[in-house]
């Protein structure tokens, strides 16, 4: 089933609204492979054009666009998952990708202070990075990154306040320079 | 610009990190333009871990059909051990011979008790006819001894009289020349 012309024009200006913030939450989901968040982020508005992905109007359309990008991501890993089980070559291929993305941003990835964070991002367990990103990054409430994450706020909350601690831990242990300034106090705007 | 407190600290490194992705993420046309090549395109209608899984699901599939066929089956030994009398004998037919071309019917012996088969047809068997009267009869006076292989007569020839008799030693020269093909035997004479 596919979406009427009008209905996707409609969605087509969305989408592209929304289109910087989507790649940005591929990256996360695809472990900051900016090759692989592009093809997942093709896959996503494919399946939007074949209908086999459709906004029902139930959440915000940043928070359906998440939560379908995130599903997808996972399939998409599983997929190579397998592929590099039946193909070593493969696997090999895979490792020794240079990514667009890095070669854009080696000037930023240099800076120490962002090589520290997104180290300390890469030990956090995937759930902890997933409401961190959505909350810092994407601005979006707890709530809403719960939806995106399919699980209750109360989970989301958890996996949020853990991975704050767990990330202020790795960033004080790496010094960043903030060592001192890394202090207890909270602010719960994002709730 | 101060930051105050973790959470400000962790979204300014947040904004860093959405600075430099925003540099690099494609273009938005570029993205939905290759999504729409790939909507056109034609799917590939063989797929090979479909159809590994059917020729595994036929293949079992398969094997279970034989291996049910040729299951033992406990009550079949059973009725056969309590009605022999159905035990029919068994018909050959002997085309080659010239002389007797009737059928010859060998009349089976007293039948033994069944043993248990190991492999036995589920196939249904479908039940002869049960035998004329005087076919019975026939084929109970007829036995094994009088049959004879219907490649017999092509063992007999008109020389069987030269290859059955043996020369002996103290016959003379010129009866052994008896033997030979083509020479008149003076001994007959």
């Amino acid at each position: 089933m596919q979406f009427d012309p009008m209905e996707i024009a409609d969605l087509k200006a969305e989408l592209e609204r929304l289109h910087s913030a989507s790649f940005g939450w591929a990256l996360n989901c695809c472990r900051r492979d900016a090759t692989e968040a592009e093809e997942v982020l093709q896959t996503v508005y494919l399946k939007i054009l074949e209908g086999k992905a459709r906004f029902r109007g139930e959440s915000s359309l940043k928070t359906w666009m998440f939560a379908v990008i995130r599903k997808t991501a996972a399939t998409e890993y599983r997929r190579r998952l397998l592929r590099s089980f039946r193909f070593t070559a493969d696997t090999d291929e895979v490792d020794d990708r240079v990514s667009p993305f890095e070669n854009q941003t080696a000037i930023f990835e240099r800076s120490e202070a962002q090589t520290h964070f997104q180290g300390a991002l890469k030990e956090l367990p995937r759930r902890q990075r997933e409401a961190l990103h959505l909350v810092f990054y994407e601005d979006l409430s707890l709530r809403e990154a719960a939806d995106v994450m399919g699980v209750s706020i109360g989970s989301a909350r958890q996996h949020y306040e853990r991975g704050k601690k767990k990330l202020r831990e790795s960033l004080t242990r790496l010094e960043m320079g903030y060592g001192n300034n890394w202090g207890r106090q909270e602010t719960p705007s994002a709730v | 610009m101060e930051i105050i407190g973790d959470d400000k600290k962790l979204r300014a490194l947040y904004s860093e990190a959405r600075t430099a992705a925003n540099a690099a993420t494609p273009s938005f046309t570029s993205v939905w333009h290759r999504a729409q090549a790939r909507s056109l395109k034609p799917r590939r209608a063989f797929n090979l871990s479909f159809a590994l899984v059917t020729a595994l699901l036929v293949l079992t599939l398969g094997s279970l059909a034989v291996w049910s066929m040729y299951s033992p089956r406990s009550n079949q030994p059973r009725e056969a051990v309590n009605n022999p009398s159905t035990a029919t004998p068994a018909t050959v037919k002997s085309p080659e011979k010239a002389n007797d071309k009737e059928e010859v019917r060998i009349a089976e012996k007293a039948p033994t008790p069944i043993q248990a088969p190991v492999h036995r047809s589920a196939k249904p068997r479908v039940r002869k006819p049960a035998m004329q009267p005087e076919a019975q009869t026939i084929a109970s006076n007829t036995t094994i001894e009088t049959w004879q292989s219907p490649t017999a007569t092509l063992l007999s020839s008109p020389t069987d009289g030269l290859f059955k008799s043996m020369p002996q030693l103290n016959e003379n020269a010129n009866e052994m020349k008896s033997f030979l093909p083509g020479r008149s035997n003076d001994k007959e004479k």
